[in-house]
């Protein structure tokens, strides 16, 4: 388990991480949300003990990194897969991570089999696509079997098989009873995988909530509807208990009822319809929607300051 | 790995643990220590590609240097005025090497975590070892191991082809026996693994390898090597002082009045590296990673 508590961190001027307060539960995948430079590297950072808070506290297990007797089995970590030697091997790379922590060697080759590289264990790393790299990361974190996983941006420029595999990977994590912790830019990356969300924005928290109560509260059902006798069809579905907003010239984006309501209060009408499209407004939007503001909301105060 | 699977959203029992196939051992009794922390430093620094080729190009320049100087020194002896026979100095000729090994292994030095800097493992290196103090500690004793018995294999194997160099030409020449040669030898590998400590130190201290490779050259040998060129007080007290010319006077058999002895040069040069390898420990364990 993750917990952190009013966790600060300023670089100089600039406030990267404000007050943040949040906790990745055991056998949950917590997406960590929020748009480039919201601060999410930098919290995973302070968890991990990289670098240090200004002030509030980030815990793994009840301990802040650097009271972690040896660290890599209270937590794996993904955050940069580039991370690596060009010159030396993945087993090397490993072996040398295992050792600082007294893991025994066997335990190299148990994950390497794990991230599927044995084939390629002794090869230079520098040779590696990046989705190789990326597995390389990943078995790193597995090293010392933690109970908490924290993984940053690790579908980035994956192809889609390695998509698929990360995804997998952090289900089963959860399910064996881990707590995960992954962090994306995008909604879409996450939405199927996750449990839990913590959206942050300009180094604040925007939202702490579970990914199902999300989804019910944000996503819309919405038809779209065009008509050249759009302007007159408008005050009569918003008669019928619709918020209609127009859409171009000859469309409406109605909200509230349903496509065959619609449809029956044209027919009923003598309206002639071009298109009646029942949409959902996809979480994506909800998500930009919702770190937006915030966006807006910090740079105002920072104007003001 | 596998785990038997317990429900989402329950934390793992404690006992599960236990039953997995695959489980990972218990660690060592009271968490990672500092040999740990050496033993992974030991694995990098020994699959770092640098070092294979630090330690071969150390020891061919340190004997081709010797060989070399000491056939060309032998040659020119003949032709010497009397006054300047008396400064022939055919221990430290033998041992010249030195100049260019220090430079090899200080690089190697600076590699050690510039290399962690430039690649960026220095995230994963103290993720698994939050200890700053540690890790730079494991990395200089690692370093040490590479660079003490590199460095005095350097100095044995230049001793004896200069001394052979010199002998064939028919100049003045020392054996291992004589006066001041075991000190030039053990002094001069002693030397060299500080100068490969000050390199770790001034990497630790700038990150960056291009500009650590260009202070070490700098201090290394554009300082002692444009020193005379100074205005006169300044040229004296660089030539006397500056650590690596200070230093560099445990490898001379000939006293020159005014230069610092042997052991005080060397003293000279241990202080230096102490002082930039304090400030490197200060820094490394204050900075974010």
């Amino acid at each position: 388990m993750i917990e952190v508590r009013g966790l600060t961190k300023r670089y100089g001027e600039v406030l990267a991480v404000d007050e943040l307060s949040f906790t990745v539960r055991a056998g949950e995948v917590t997406g960590f949300l929020g748009p480039n430079g919201a601060g999410k590297s930098t919290t995973m950072r302070m968890i991990l003990g990289l670098d240090a808070p200004t002030s509030g506290t980030a815990t793994v297990g009840g301990l802040p990194a650097r009271a972690q007797p040896a660290p890599l089995r209270a937590v794996g970590a993904l955050l940069d897969a580039g991370a690596v030697l060009p010159g030396r091997s993945a087993h090397h790379h490993l072996l040398a991570l295992a050792a600082g922590n007294g893991i025994p060697r066997g335990r190299v080759a148990a994950v390497l089999e794990e991230v599927g590289l044995t084939r390629v264990a002794r090869r230079a790393a520098g040779t590696y696509s990046l989705g190789m790299k990326q597995r390389l990361g990943i078995a790193a974190a597995l090293l010392g079997d933690p109970p908490v996983l924290v993984l940053d941006e690790p579908l980035n420029g994956l192809d889609p098989e390695g998509i698929v595999w990360i995804r997998g990977l952090m289900r089963r994590m959860a399910a064996e009873g881990r707590a995960v912790m992954v962090s994306s830019h995008l909604m879409s990356e996450v939405e199927l995988t996750v449990d839990h969300l913590v959206v942050i924005g300009r180094g604040r928290l925007i939202a702490d909530t579970g990914m199902a109560e999300f989804v019910a509260a944000h996503s819309r059902r919405e038809v779209a509807v065009r008509s050249p006798q759009a302007a007159g069809l408008g005050p009569l579905l918003t008669a019928a208990g619709a918020r209609v907003r127009p859409s171009g010239a000859d469309g409406l984006t109605v909200t509230g009822i349903g496509a065959a309501e619609i449809g029956a209060v044209a027919a009923a009408n003598g309206v002639e319809l071009h298109e009646l499209t029942p949409r959902q407004t996809s979480l994506e939007e909800a998500f930009m929607e919702l770190t937006q503001h915030s966006v807006e909301y910090a740079a105002e105060r920072g104007e003001t300051r | 790995m596998t785990r038997t699977g317990t429900a989402p959203g329950s934390p793992a029992p404690a006992g599960a643990r236990a039953d997995r196939p695959a489980a990972l051992p218990a660690g060592p009794r009271g968490g990672a220590r500092f040999r740990h922390a050496l033993h992974a430093e030991w694995i990098k620094v020994r699959t770092m590609r640098s070092t294979r080729y630090v330690v071969l190009g150390t020891l061919l320049l340190g004997t081709g240097l010797a060989s070399l100087n000491g056939a060309s020194s032998g040659d020119e002896y003949a032709s010497l005025p009397p006054q300047d026979r008396s400064a022939f100095d055919p221990l430290a000729l033998s041992l010249r090497g030195y100049i260019l090994a220090q430079v090899t292994l200080a690089l190697l030095g600076g590699l050690v975590v510039t290399a962690e800097y430039g690649s960026r493992t220095i995230i994963g290196t103290l993720s698994a070892i939050p200890h700053r103090r540690r890790v730079l500690a494991a990395k200089a004793v690692a370093l040490t191991a590479i660079a003490l018995p590199t460095g005095l294999a350097t100095t044995l194997s230049g001793f004896a082809a200069g001394q052979a160099a010199l002998k064939g030409a028919g100049a003045p020449h020392t054996a291992l026996a004589d006066e001041g040669a075991a000190r030039a030898i053990l002094g001069g590998a002693l030397y060299l693994a500080l100068a490969a400590l000050l390199g770790l130190a001034v990497g630790t201290l700038i990150r960056s390898t291009t500009a650590t490779v260009t202070t070490l050259f700098t201090a290394l040998l554009i300082v002692p090597a444009f020193g005379p060129a100074l205005p006169g007080r300044l040229a004296d007290w660089t030539a006397r002082y500056w650590p690596p010319s200070a230093g560099g006077q445990i490898v001379t058999g000939y006293r020159d009045p005014a230069l610092l002895d042997p052991w005080p040069g060397f003293a000279v040069m241990a202080g230096c590296v102490t002082i930039v390898l304090a400030a490197a420990f200060l820094v490394f364990r204050r900075r974010d990673a």
